[in-house]
């Protein structure tokens, strides 16, 4: 069941550093197996690096719009 | 849909971009000494050794330090790839580079051609293993965007300008027989219109609509505008191959290039009046003035070109692109990026409790002091080639400076030390 939840996070419009501040505390609320979705003005370098260092997964989506839309889970 | 695979090097410690700021606050104090004891009126002669060397002071010692010691934490931001080995890479840049530009206006000053000698190669250092870096960076970034072709014709270009740097310093002090004129005048469109304007233009893409709460800018203008730029400052350069140099050509890729600065300070201008938050904010101002400048200076450089006879323009130009545009948008990124870096890497460091606000970091009102003090100073700057007095004003504005930006760093480094020091008293 949990494999199909997906949190939504919608931090566009924020300035520095209030996208990653909400994502970093969303993480740890986050279930295993399920997803946070994380729509972000631009494409977020410095959360990745913190993600890889933490055990997370993610999957980055370029928008038409300029935005981005980023899937991230803990790791298998 | 894309995944990213993030380079294996890791983002470099907060003290390799502090150490770079922390430095450049001290070059506008020399600066200032150097216009204080230069000739009555250094700016009245624009070759005159005081103003040569104040000027290098700015560009290499305050100017360079910022922009080599931010690219440095800026790349991984903005391209998702750090430079390669990030302390070793830090340390041999900035070590060369800060001796060196203590050694190049010295030896200016007091014309002696072993300090200059001492100076060309230790920049050559510097600047060689940062262009290698960041070459390396780009090389290795996943990033498409406009802002990473931006910071590669930024690279070229002051590849080619520390070169002929190189090349003109080695020359004064050898005495050698080459076309200085020629030369400097190549120098300084790569240095200011190539590295320093390029360089701006693209980090601004990302740090505008970022920072400032802005639209983005638009599409076709973020890929155009720079390599558009690129191109005919090229041009222009190439002229100078011909001999004599063809006048037509100097005016079409002059007034083109200065048009398109204009057009991007038009639009920055534009995006900012549109920002979503409307509240006072020194660093925005800051950008602002700086924007205001560019637009000036462009109008100032066709000014030039058509009317050439009219003295002391060009100087008003240089000081306007140097002191109005380039140190006002510098003073304006780093009282925003400082506070950021502090806050990251408290953060990151997985403290979540008692980290202050952004806005604390360094208290707002410094800031404002210092966007009057740059203000008052600019403004004499304006008067000082035709005004002795007003030369006085700008070493004194310039000295003021200094002291306010590098107390205020120095604020932001103690909240970083007195946190990281709470918290592991706090640790059990």
């Amino acid at each position: 069941m949990c494999a199909n939840m997906a949190r939504e996070l919608d931090v566009r419009g924020l300035p520095p550093p209030e996208p990653f501040e909400h994502v970093m505390r969303a993480l740890p609320t986050l279930p295993a197996g399920a997803v946070l979705h994380v729509h972000i003005d631009r494409e977020p370098y410095p959360l990745y690096e913190v993600l890889r260092d933490s055990g997370y997964a993610w999957q980055t989506t370029a928008m038409t719009d300029g935005s981005f839309s980023i899937r991230i889970s803990h790791s298998a | 849909m894309k995944t990213i695979s993030l380079s294996t090097e890791q983002a470099p410690p907060i003290s390799v971009p502090l150490r770079f700021f922390a430095a450049a606050p001290l070059f506008l104090l020399l600066a200032a000494l150097m216009l204080v004891y230069g000739a009555v009126n250094p700016f009245a002669d624009i070759h005159s050794p005081a103003l040569l060397a104040a000027t290098h002071c700015i560009t290499l010692g305050f100017m360079a330090m910022i922009m080599l010691g931010a690219m440095q934490q800026i790349l991984p931001v903005v391209i998702g790839s750090p430079m390669p080995a990030s302390r070793l890479t830090a340390w041999l840049t900035f070590l060369p580079l800060i001796f060196g530009a203590l050694l190049l206006p010295a030896g200016f000053m007091l014309g002696k051609p072993v300090l200059l000698n001492l100076a060309w190669p230790l920049l050559g250092l510097a600047f060689i293993t940062f262009i290698s870096a960041s070459l390396i960076s780009l090389a290795r970034s996943p990033a498409h965007n406009a802002t990473k072709t931006t910071i590669l014709l930024s690279i070229i270009a002051l590849g080619g300008a520390i070169a002929l740097g190189m090349l003109l310093a080695h020359g004064y002090a050898s005495g050698l027989q080459l076309p200085y004129a020629k030369l400097a005048t190549a120098h300084i469109s790569l240095a200011l219109g190539g590295w320093v304007l390029l360089l701006i233009v693209g980090v601004s893409y990302q740090v505008v609509p970022m920072f400032q709460l802005t639209p983005n800018y638009p599409k076709w203008l973020a890929r155009s505008l720079t390599p558009a730029l690129f191109i005919v400052l090229m041009l222009s350069l190439l002229s100078l191959l011909l001999e004599p140099r063809p006048y037509w050509i100097v005016i079409v890729a002059q007034s083109l290039f200065w048009f398109m600065a204009g057009c991007f300070a038009v639009a920055t201008l534009r995006l900012q009046s549109k920002r979503r938050r409307r509240v006072a904010d020194a660093t925005l101002s800051f950008f602002r003035l700086g924007m205001l400048a560019l637009l000036c200076t462009a109008l100032l450089a066709l000014a030039t070109l058509f009317f050439p006879a009219v003295d002391r323009l060009g100087t008003l130009s240089a000081v306007l692109f140097l002191l109005g545009f380039a140190m006002s948008l510098m003073h304006g990124m780093l009282y925003k990026i400082v506070p950021f870096l502090v806050w990251f890497h408290l953060f990151r460091g997985g403290v979540k409790r008692g980290i202050p606000n952004m806005k604390e970091i360094i208290p707002e009102a410094w800031m404002w002091r210092h966007l009057w003090l740059h203000r008052s100073t600019l403004l004499a700057a304006l008067f000082a080639p035709w005004w002795n007095a007003a030369a006085w004003l700008v070493a004194l504005g310039l000295l003021l400076q200094g002291m306010l930006l590098g107390y205020a760093l120095l604020i932001a480094i103690a909240v970083y030390r007195r946190t990281l020091e709470r918290i592991e008293e706090d640790l059990p």
